[in-house]
C-alpha cells in the first residue's frame, strides 16, 4: 500500500461517513506515511499522533479512524490529527483550533 | 549555566506532521534543543521518556515542548521576566 493509493482509499471511506479528508494533500499524505509506518512497526493502523503500545487490545482505541473521531469532527471539525474533517472545516467556516486530546490519561500505560 | 539560560527538550513521534512544524519553527528560529523521538525509542528507554512526558504533560500527547529557565542568585528582574510577574 502507498500513501496515494490509501489517499484514495480514505476519501471514498470518509465521503461514505459524512467527513472529508483534510484539503491540505501534502499534509494529509505526511499522515497516511506514519499511519503505514505504524501498520508495518506494530501490524494495524495505530495512530500516527499518538504513541503505540505495540499491543492491540490496549491500542484498539487509537486504531484509525480512531473512536474519539466522531466525536472531535462534531465538536472541532476535525479529528485529533486533522486527516478527518468536516466540510465547513474544509471550507474554513469553522476555525481550526488544536483538538485536545481526548483520550483517557494513562489509557496506554 | 548562567542566569536566564533556557533549555529546551522537544518530544515528538516520527509519524507526526504536526510534530515536523513544530520542529521547523523552532529551527527557522534557530532554537538550539534537545531532540527525542520517543517512538523510536526502545522498550525500556521509550517507556522512560513517555514518563518524562506525561510529568510536564498529564495528557502525554506529541509534540511536548519543555523550556526551563535557570535563575540563580537575587534576580529579581530574571525572576519577573520568567515567571511573568508585574
Amino acid at each position: 500500500m502507498t500513501p496515494e493509493r490509501l489517499y484514495e482509499v480514505l476519501t471514498r471511506y470518509a465521503a461514505s461517513v459524512g467527513n472529508e479528508l483534510n484539503q491540505d494533500k501534502p499534509y494529509v499524505l505526511d499522515l497516511l506515511r506514519g499511519l503505514l509506518t505504524n501498520e508495518e512497526r506494530y501490524g494495524y493502523r495505530s495512530c500516527p499522533c499518538r504513541l503505540g503500545s505495540g499491543i492491540k487490545e490496549r491500542d484498539k482505541d487509537i486504531v484509525c479512524p480512531c473512536v474519539y473521531k466522531d466525536l472531535d469532527v462534531k465538536e472541532y471539525g476535525s479529528c485529533y490529527c486533522s486527516l478527518y474533517v468536516s466540510r465547513e472545516w474544509n471550507e474554513g467556516s469553522l476555525p481550526h483550533r488544536m483538538v485536545p486530546e481526548r483520550r483517557p490519561t494513562g489509557a496506554h500505560d | 549555566m548562567g542566569s536566564g539560560t533556557k533549555t529546551v527538550r522537544f518530544y515528538a513521534l516520527s509519524t507526526c506532521p504536526v510534530c515536523k512544524k513544530v520542529k521547523l519553527y523552532l529551527d527557522g528560529h534557530a532554537v538550539s534543543y534537545a531532540y527525542v523521538e520517543v517512538d523510536r525509542l526502545e522498550g525500556g528507554e521509550q517507556w522512560l521518556a513517555s514518563q518524562e512526558v506525561r510529568k510536564h504533560n498529564p495528557a502525554g500527547s506529541y509534540p511536548t515542548v519543555v523550556i526551563e529557565e535557570v535563575i540563580t542568585g537575587h534576580d529579581e528582574e530574571g525572576l519577573k521576566r520568567a515567571l511573568g510577574l508585574a
